[in-house]
């Protein structure tokens, strides 16, 4: 083994339970006691041949072949043992290495998600950590069955005949360099197989995502085309593995007969000299398998151990990744959020694009700060940095007077109840989906909280009313009653910072109004963040934000705003059929008022 | 329709028939000859090594009792030769049979995802992507070996078997029937574990997929869950489902593992009483030194078949889970496909017709009753009404994503003819409509690459100048590699406007007849929306076009509006008939309007 593999294989031991260590240990031990007890019955079996069959005397006969079940039952009972233990071991390894990455998973930053699409994560924590458990739980035993076998045999031949064991001792060195060969020529393939099934899945798993878009342009000759290509590519990878294992296999097959025949001719030969006894050659014709199986199984555990250290890489990779927004050592404890809001001077890029540049604004607890601007111009962001989604490239943001970076994560995105603009919903029931944040939650308040939000009358018409699962995403459900559940979701958690990033697009305006009404009357205090293309989700708020390329374009409220050519006179003008400028008595000062 | 969640096993409705296998002959069937070759090229190696056992006999018998070196040596000669032919031969072998087996995964592989594709909305809409997923590409996977060299290895075994009864009775009839004698019971422990194993494993890769579900989800949803500050609870839940695997997995491996165990112990004892019928029984004349090595080589080589046969039998039932799990996705009722004659519907026109449309997803609910228009083609329709109303229904029939449960559609083409669309094939249908949906799914790869994915022969300033139309030209040109930038899965970073106006341009480029915007510029700001409006209004001459807003103001301008509410189209008009009916959507404008001001 490499010394990256030896790494590999003490990082995995590391994640079994304490516990267990011993258990496994004392598998490994008893998988080594129980190859040496292969060439027990077998030595019995030369005595049988010698004392009874050879001097024909049955005398003995009844003793040995007792002695040899009991041996057999012995050691089968305890292999028996020994891969119960290993299985009980490798699945709580297995257990571990899946709680683990979930919750590094759970924990990882935006920007991790957008490295690792979720075809590949799910090869990472499906058949790449079946690697990890087919190591401990079937591999780590078979090396040492085969290096203790291997050992053990040559050395009882080495006692019985030291002539013929280092006969048979010469084919070992051959076999090392195939062997080494083999392990360096077949690696690279392994990886490659691997990227190709990873691919493979993440072809399978978009076209399941996406399947409304290829129906809808009826792409599925094309994307039938296009996962072909992939499950075309990872069978040829593992073809092209077979083949190279084929080149090699011959020469370790032969190798491994050679033994056979070293023994059982040139043991003939010495039994005609005179050097041996029948009963001594039946050690070696009766063991030979011992020390040619070892040999046959090598290739295949390279083979798997290849493909363990390639798997195991990947999970490794997830296993030390650290999240690049955690808990700051100098995080401070903060009580009760009460949903004040301050940007100074932030600033905020992603790679060279600059995205946020130089925001200041502040709001008190219970205001309602409105964020307008067009498409692409960066008011996601702005609660994204709230949220602690992403940190400041300059600059700081205050919640409740203290910089979002010193808050505890936790605390910070518990007082925040964010209705995400593109709505993720999960498999599971509309009381499930709305009681998200808050399992505590009784199903009066989820109903209440879903009156709140509009959504309790189609809620009710559901055929199951809130037990209704709902698929994945929520579909089934139509653009305005995703929004609608999620905002329940999002008011569910009583935040003290309510945010709502373009929550109602697809709700009706009786709808809309009807939301509004409901949100200025909640049963809680909260800071109301909404970001919004209509006019009228925005009118009311205490501040209202124009973000355009990244700057605050214009601010001030809606009456002030629509004073003033500009960004939100426009928006208003042409959703109302206005003339194009403001009826403004004076002229309007640089941003100012008229 | 009953719809899945991670946590809830998808238990089979069906026994395990042995119509699972035959089915899989479907697959194995056209490698027959190959696998033959394969069979034979294995079964004479297994004959050759055979020989083995004899060339011992030979030695320890005449050779060495003899002296004879020269006979020594010969029959060394021979051994290498028996070994190079079974090298030979077995390398030849595993050659054929890679080939053959992931030949049958691909093909498998491509039948399911081709079936997939296939599949009505319903389908995916009840369970979770997670377990499609694990079907597709695990479970496929674990079948090939079983149905390649399973297969082959079974037969082999059984041959292999025959050959070393003929052997060892040829070599002693009485020795030979006792260690045959072992058999039946070894069978009968076989049959009593079975069904227990069977259960065992299927409830293990039920389990496996619950998690696989989970965590899937779990992945697309870890923004909401972060944002929730569910991690905690999510990991309660994943622990849980965790550890019913390892639960399950346990429970398999303790029955699946007493088979070898039984079939060891039951060797030894075969071995022992042939032992003693040897010393003993044999008219008190013990056998030869030789007949009994060989005897004793015989009883290994016996048992061994039997073992391995046992061991394919174990991933058999153990694999025979999975395969059933892909005969059921095959199996899935593909509920609108094409008709049986369907033809391709010829270019069209644009005239839309609804005669008596009743539509309801889950029966006995309507959600349409009765729906009755007529359409010129070019004309520009927006349908307004309350959310979940059935405006995006109405579209979603034209496009045949369902089938009616009344009433036809018909769709007028060229040659002058109206054609019901449930009569014409699904890919000429929908590659002559313009379809935009609500949720505007971006795949990962560039932006170039997501555009064209709705014509894909065109050109890249075609891409480009649909980009300009949607006004997302600006956008895309600012990024760092332009149309080459690569976004992430669903769009990664880019706004949902953004990734609106992709989609946008995307429905353009594929240059349909009938264009369908369903919420199509909800996220996008005003100006933008009433840039692209401009933009598009060359494009969108001579198309018929079915619009589904909020915002009264962007359709105002429209031909027709529907106003769609109860279950039907409740008025319909221009802007200006409607605003005088003094009806329900003069209520909804004015309404709007009051707002706004």
């Amino acid at each position: 083994m490499e010394g990256k593999e030896v790494y590999q294989c003490k990082w995995l031991f590391g994640i079994m339970d304490k516990r267990y260590h011993k258990r496994h240990a004392l598998a490994l031990a008893i998988s080594a006691v129980t190859s040496l007890m292969l060439l027990i019955n077998p030595a019995l079996t030369s005595r049988l041949i010698d004392e009874v069959i050879v001097a024909q005397n049955p005398e003995p006969l009844l003793g040995l072949l007792l002695a040899m079940l009991a041996f057999k039952a012995l050691r089968e009972g305890l292999r028996y043992y020994m891969v119960i233990s290993l299985e009980t071991t490798s699945q709580n390894t297995l257990f571990n290495l899946r709680r683990k990455l979930f919750e590094k998973l759970q924990y990882q930053d935006m920007q991790f998600f957008s490295r690792h699409r979720t075809g590949d994560l799910m090869t990472r924590l499906s058949a790449d950590m079946d690697w990890c458990r087919h190591f401990l739980s079937y591999m780590d035993y078979q090396v040492v069955d085969c290096v203790f076998m291997f050992v053990s045999t040559l050395t009882y031949f080495f006692l019985v005949s030291w002539k013929l064991t280092l006969a048979l001792f010469i084919v070992t060195p051959v076999l090392m360099i195939i062997t080494k060969l083999y392990s360096s020529r077949v690696r690279p393939k392994f990886m490659g197989m691997r990227e190709r099934l990873a691919e493979m899945n993440t072809a399978a798993q978009e076209n399941i995502a996406g399947t409304r878009v290829v129906k809808a342009f009826a792409r599925e000759d094309y994307e039938k085309e296009r996962f072909d290509e992939r499950s075309r590519a990872f069978r040829d990878a593992n073809l092209e593995i077979n083949k190279m294992w084929l080149s090699f296999y011959p020469f370790i097959e032969l190798l491994a007969n050679m033994m056979t025949l070293i023994t059982l001719f040139l043991g003939g030969f010495f039994i005609i000299q005179g050097e041996l006894t029948p009963g001594e050659l039946t050690i070696f014709t009766s063991l030979s398998w011992a020390l040619s199986n070892p040999m046959r199984n090598l290739g295949n555990l390279i083979n798997d151990l290849q493909r363990f250290a390639t798997s195991a890489s990947k999970v490794m990779e997830i296993y030390y990744s650290r999240p690049g927004i955690e808990d700051r050592k100098d995080a401070v404890d903060m009580p009760a959020m009460r949903g004040e809001v301050e940007f100074r001077g932030v600033s905020f890029s992603h790679g060279k694009k600059v995205i946020l540049d130089d925001v200041s604004f502040h709001i008190r607890p219970g205001q309602t700060l409105a964020i307008m601007g067009p498409t692409g111009a960066g008011k996601t962001t702005v609660i994204q940095l709230i949220s602690r989604f992403y940190d400041v490239s300059a600059g700081e943001i205050l919640v409740d007077g203290m910089d979002v970076r010193r808050w505890k994560l936790d605390q910070l995105r518990r007082g925040i109840g964010t209705a995400t603009q593109d709505v993720f919903l999960f498999s599971d029931t509309v009381e499930g989906n709305i009681a998200f944040g808050d399992q505590d939650l009784t199903l009066d308040d989820v109903r209440d909280f879903a009156r709140r939000a509009d959504a309790d009358g189609f809620v009710s018409r559901m055929p199951e009313g809130y037990d209704t699962i709902i698929g994945e995403r929520g579909v089934g459900l139509s653009g305005g009653q995703r929004q609608r559940i999620a905002l329940a979701r999002a008011l569910a958690m009583r935040p003290a910072i309510l945010v709502m990033d373009d929550t109602t697009s697809a709700v009706d305006m009786e709808t809309e109004r009807y939301i509004q009404e409901q949100l200025r009357n909640l049963p809680f205090p909260c800071t109301k963040i909404v970001i919004a293309q209509r006019i009228s989700s925005v009118r009311d708020a205490d501040l209202i934000l124009v973000i355009q390329d990244g700057r605050i374009a214009q601010r001030g409220t809606h009456e002030e705003l629509i004073r003033v050519p500009g960004y939100y006179y426009e928006t208003y003008a042409l959703q109302n059929d206005l003339p194009p400028k403001p009826a403004c008595a004076r002229p309007a000062q640089e941003g100012g008022i008229c | 329709m009953a719809r899945n969640k991670f946590d809830v096993d998808e238990t089979l409705e069906s026994p395990f028939s042995f119509k699972h296998l035959k089915r899989a002959m479907k697959y194995i069937g056209k490698h027959r000859s190959r696998m033959l070759l394969a069979l034979l090229l294995s079964a004479m190696a297994s004959i050759s090594s055979l020989f083995v056992p004899k060339l011992m006999e030979w030695v320890l018998d005449d050779a060495v009792p003899n002296r004879d070196v020269g006979m020594l040596l010969t029959l060394a000669g021979v051994f290498v030769l028996i070994i190079a032919v079974v090298i030979a031969f077995t390398t030849a072998r595993s050659r054929i049979m890679a080939h053959v087996s992931q030949e049958i995964i691909y093909d498998i592989r491509k039948d399911l995802f081709a079936h997939l594709q296939k599949l009505p909305f319903s389908y995916y809409d009840s369970r979770p992507a997670g377990k499609i997923l694990v079907r597709v590409i695990n479970y496929v996977n674990s079948v090939s070996d079983i149905l390649s060299n399973g297969i082959i290895n079974a037969i082999l075994e059984i041959i292999n078997i025959v050959f070393i009864i003929g052997f060892m009775y040829a070599t002693n009839a009485v020795l030979a029937t006792i260690i045959v004698a072992g058999l039946p019971v070894f069978i009968a422990i076989i049959f009593y574990l079975k069904p227990r194993q069977r259960r065992a494993w299927q409830s293990q890769s039920n389990k496996n997929s619950n998690y696989n579900a989970y965590l899937a989800e779990s992945i697309d949803g870890v923004k909401v869950s972060q944002l929730f500050v569910r991690q905690g609870e999510n990991m309660a839940i994943m622990r849980r489902l965790a550890t019913a695997c390892r639960e399950a997995w346990m429970r398999a491996a303790y029955i699946s593992n007493s088979v070898w165990l039984s079939s060891e112990m039951i060797t030894q004892i075969v071995f022992t009483l042939m032992y003693i019928a040897g010393v003993y029984w044999m008219g008190g004349a013990i056998v030869s030194f030789g007949v009994i090595l060989a005897m004793g080589q015989y009883v290994s080589r016996f048992w061994q078949p039997i073992t391995n046969l046992a061991n394919i039998y174990n991933s058999f039932i153990n694999n025979i889970a999975y395969l059933e799990r892909i005969f059921e996705t095959m199996d899935e009722p593909v509920v609108v496909d094409d008709a049986p004659g369907a033809k391709d519907l010829p270019p069209i026109t644009g005239e839309v017709r609804y005669e008596h449309v009743t539509f309801g997803y889950e029966p006995p609910v309507e959600v349409l009753h009765d729906v009755n228009f007529h359409i010129r083609p070019g004309e520009s329709i927006a349908l307004v009404g309350p959310t979940g109303a059935g405006k995006s229904t109405v579209v979603n029939l034209l496009c045949r994503f369902y089938n009616l449960n009344g009433g036809r559609i018909l769709l007028a083409a060229e040659d002058g003819a109206e054609h019901d669309i449930s009569a014409c094939t699904l890919h000429s249908l929908r590659s002559q409509l313009g379809i935009m949906l609500q949720d505007s799914f971006i795949f990962s790869g560039t932006i170039m690459d997501n555009i064209r994915y709705g014509r894909l022969d065109a050109t890249d300033q075609e891409v480009e100048a649909a980009a300009r139309a949607v006004r997302a030209h600006d956008f895309i040109s600012q990024m760092d590699m332009g149309y080459d930038t690569v976004v992430g899965e669903r769009g990664g970073s880019l706004s949902q406007g953004q990734k609106q106006l992709i989609a946008f341009a995307r429905t353009l480029l594929c240059d349909p007849r009938i264009l369908i915007l369903d919420e199509a510029t909800s996220s996008i700001d005003t100006k933008t929306e009433r840039l692209l409006q401009e933009g598009i209004q060359a494009l969108l001459k001579g198309r018929t076009s079915f619009i589904i807003a909020h915002r009264l103001s962007t359709i105002k301008t429209c031909d027709k509006i529907f106003y769609v509410g109860d279950g039907g189209i409740l008025e319909a008009g221009s802007h200006e008939e409607l605003m005088a009916r003094h009806g329900l959507y003069h209520a909804l404008y004015t309404a709007q309007l009051q707002e706004q001001n």
